[in-house]
């Protein structure tokens, strides 16, 4: 049974970020696919009326409707997650540290992910400024993963993922598009290489699988 | 071109494919099950794919594209879409000397790699890229202070920063490019590690912010 409808651009990470939370929480969800190039179909009347901001996605449940991707996510997984780990609400310290991250996710998107519409739809946005804070928010994501390596842990909260590693992932993941290889990155590389280990985890273009998780002896 | 650091083997899990330069040889590096490191050219023999993005199966690495096989020598292993042919020994990507001292992955592009010897007793600390000349990157490390005091320089790549001791590795990626690996003392604490891993992000700010304004 479906349990929400998701207007989604396949290229968009912001998008991803909710088909990877529905995925790894193994919820099935209703897509409507949105022409955001080139047609500015997120831009046009009907999707306005929807969802005012003019941004994808937006999660429709019921009459809730969301348009930010940090409250889909805590939404979905306060109403899917059984175990509590995946949004540890009930930890203030977890909590914080969550909501930190998810106000870093932001950052994000506005730097690398509007670098990567630029370096692959020549989406206009101010270039210098936009490359030298995916640079800044980068080495700043490096630091702190590698703080997390010397105290022995994988994940950006606690012990196990939480919604902050999926708000995360996708334009970490993805800041090659935009020419910001991860070679210098080491902690990145494997933290990335973390979440794409989960069991549900979902690929997109330019996320390709972990082939090597299947343990056959040949294959292509 | 000398054997060159390209990094921590801390960062290279068994089964786990980076990629890396040595005087602009691109590489891929990569880390057999059995936990052995291999440094091969880039490149897939059959179609020029970057092996940097393939997956290890077993001890081959396998290239994403179409998914042939190498082995521990380079050579061609396996051909899916050919599943019954033994592959020519032809078929084979070029392979460079690799050695591991001191948690760091050594690679030279001729003759069996050397690893230049570690003053200290050593643990890795972090492995960073840094757009700046060797020489701008030194007088960082000179330069910046460490829980208020100046560093001292021992010798070329230690500095003493407070009670611990850092060994700066530098590999030139191309003119203005360094990757740096950086040991600490072995008895550092994770909360050393931490404040020296800032050290570390202030010394490439300053030879980032140096190299603009020159």
């Amino acid at each position: 049974m479906t349990q929400f409808t998701l207007y989604d651009y396949v290229l968009s990470g912001n998008c991803y970020k909710i088909r990877l939370m529905a995925g790894l929480l193994g919820v099935a969800y209703y897509t409507v696919p949105v022409d955001f190039y080139p047609g500015h179909e997120h831009r046009s009347e009907p999707m306005l009326a929807l969802n005012p901001s003019g941004t994808l996605p937006v999660l429709v449940a019921d009459d809730l409707v969301l348009s930010e991707t940090q409250s889909m996510l805590g939404w979905l997984a306060t109403t899917f997650d059984r175990s509590g780990t995946w949004y540890p609400v009930s930890d203030a310290n977890l909590h914080a540290q969550v909501l930190q991250w998810l106000g870093f996710s932001a950052r994000l998107t506005a730097s690398v992910g509007a670098a990567r519409l630029n370096a692959m739809l020549d989406w206009p946005v101010d270039v210098r400024a936009v490359r030298a804070a995916s640079r800044k928010d980068l080495d700043e994501l490096e630091l702190l993963l590698t703080d997390r390596v010397f105290s022995g842990r994988t994940w950006l909260v606690g012990e196990g993922p939480t919604i902050a590693d999926i708000a995360c992932f996708p334009y970490a993941a993805l800041s090659p598009d935009a020419g910001f290889e991860h070679d210098g990155y080491p902690a990145i590389r494997n933290w990335l290489y973390a979440v794409r280990s989960l069991p549900g985890f979902v690929t997109m273009p330019g996320i390709h699988p972990l082939h090597e998780l299947r343990e056959d002896t040949h294959d292509g | 071109m000398q054997t060159a650091p390209l990094g921590l083997l801390r960062d290279l899990d068994p089964k786990r494919v980076m990629r890396a330069q040595v005087g602009g040889q691109d590489l891929v590096v990569w880390r057999a099950s059995n936990g052995d490191v291999s440094a091969w050219d880039n490149r897939c023999p059959h179609r020029g794919m970057a092996l940097s993005h393939g997956f290890v199966r077993g001890n081959d690495l396998a290239c994403l594209y179409h998914g042939w096989h190498y082995g521990s020598t380079g050579a061609c292993s396996y051909i899916p879409a050919h599943p019954d042919l033994d592959p020519p020994e032809t078929i084979k990507t070029a392979v460079f000397s690799v050695a591991i001292a001191d948690g760091v992955i050594w690679v030279s592009t001729k003759g069996v790699a050397q690893p230049a010897p570690v003053p200290m007793a050593s643990q890795p600390l972090r492995c960073f890229h840094v757009q700046a000349r060797s020489d701008g990157l030194a007088h960082a490390c000179r330069t910046v202070a460490f829980e208020g005091g100046a560093p001292e320089q021992i010798e070329p790549g230690l500095y003493r920063l407070g009670a611990r001791r850092v060994f700066v590795l530098e590999n030139p990626l191309d003119e203005d490019r360094i990757q740096v690996t950086a040991l600490v003392d072995a008895d550092a604490t994770p909360n050393d590690c931490a404040a020296l891993s800032r050290w570390c992000d202030a010394v490439r700010r300053l030879a980032q912010t140096e190299k603009v304004a020159a």
